[in-house]
């Protein structure tokens, strides 16, 4: 399993008004503005689509095919402040669409032997361990329950805007983000015994 | 309810998900329940780590990849000015030659188009030929009508004309007999 590299950056901030700006210029054809935009969004596609997929290649396959499809469907995002959620929802369908044609490279019934890490003295290899165990976790989830999840606890939208995201009801997202809380709790009881 | 049913709901709980009325249910239960305690302490233990992990982000350097193969892809889709037009002139070219091709190869083609006729029509184009004189000689003429080839001769761009050439055992006798449709 490629483990993602992640590094503390800041992103970007964006004026307010840019965001409209640089939709109405790219609209226009302005190359420059559409790159602005990309660069105001790009760490929520990235991101959730690196959650979503569980390697970093995968994820940047998936960003590209989210902007792409942004650029052709400018003249129908009305509003730039429907442009996020409108994201989410594209991102989620075309990580789909990846790990339909990419199936996980660890079935459940090829797990690994899952070791007990608490005599690690490292806290940050017990972070890294931390991390690589939530990826996995993340794995054995349904689509829908790993895409509510990573949308509602990760990214920290609201349940009616999951719900908006995934073309669901919110009561069945509570539902889909529960039984994923359960999952992701007892794997990680699992894989750090000691711990929890 | 068991313990296993409300740990749907301590799930919900311990991120805010649940309603104000199931939020008090759900600390009475964890309150007076052992078990459900435990669920509960993990529960929160793997909510923080997931936040903890949602806290570090991606190197630039991935989002500059990104970045840089969606311009190229958006970019090479912007051919230059000549390169446009010399794709428009390609495509008219090639829309010429093809009119052309239809324009000239039925010329060149004619196709003779057969035409069987009834025999009813047949003994009547008999008939013509009787009256003018052009009867084959001793041949009856049923004969002529059942045994007789008979060719439509469709002119090209002259669709409304029919030419119906009747052969009979005779070689020497040849009955030509010209219609001319007019209207639907």
């Amino acid at each position: 399993m490629n483990v993602l590299a992640l590094l503390a950056i800041a992103a970007p901030v964006e004026s307010p008004g840019g965001g409209a700006r640089s939709i109405a210029a790219a609209r226009a054809g302005d190359l420059a503005a559409f790159e602005s935009l990309m660069r105001q969004h790009e760490r929520l596609v990235l991101v959730t689509a690196a959650r979503l997929l569980g390697k970093l290649e995968d994820a940047q396959d998936a960003s590209q095919e989210v902007f792409l499809r942004l650029y052709r469907s400018l003249g129908k995002i009305d509003a730039v402040e429907n442009l996020p959620g409108w994201l989410y929802r594209v991102t989620v369908n075309v990580c789909h669409d990846i790990t339909r044609k990419r199936p996980a490279s660890v079935p459940v019934d090829e797990l690994p032997e899952l070791a007990a890490t608490g005599a690690d003295p490292q806290q940050s290899a017990a972070r890294a361990e931390r991390r690589r165990a939530l990826q996995m976790s993340l794995r054995f989830l349904s689509e829908k329950e790993r895409a509510a999840m990573v949308l509602r606890d990760l990214e920290g939208l609201s349940t009616a805007e999951v719900a908006r995201a995934l073309g669901s009801s919110e009561a069945t997202v509570r539902s889909q983000i529960s039984k994923a809380r359960i999952k992701v709790r007892a794997f990680m009881e699992r894989y750090f015994r000691s711990q929890l | 309810m068991n313990c296993q049913e409300w740990e749907e709901r301590i799930a919900l709980y311990a991120a805010g998900d649940a309603g104000a009325a199931d939020a008090g249910e759900t600390e009475r239960h964890i309150a007076g329940c052992a078990g459900c305690q435990v669920f509960w302490s993990g529960m929160k233990q793997s909510l923080e780590w997931l936040r903890e992990a949602h806290q570090e982000e991606i190197a630039p350097a991935h989002y500059a990849a990104v970045r840089a193969r969606v311009m190229a892809q958006l970019e090479s889709g912007r051919a230059p000015w000549w390169k446009q037009v010399w794709a428009y002139g390609l495509g008219i070219a090639a829309v010429a030659a093809v009119m052309v091709l239809i324009a000239v190869r039925p010329h060149a083609e004619s196709p003779r188009a057969t035409m069987v006729m009834p025999a009813a029509v047949v003994e009547n184009a008999a008939d013509a030929g009787q009256g003018a004189g052009s009867r084959p000689g001793g041949l009856p003429h049923r004969e002529v009508g059942r045994r007789g080839a008979l060719w439509a001769h469709l002119p090209h761009r002259q669709a409304e004309t029919i030419l119906v050439k009747l052969e009979t055992d005779n070689p020497d006798v040849v009955i030509y007999w010209i219609a001319e449709k007019k209207g639907d």
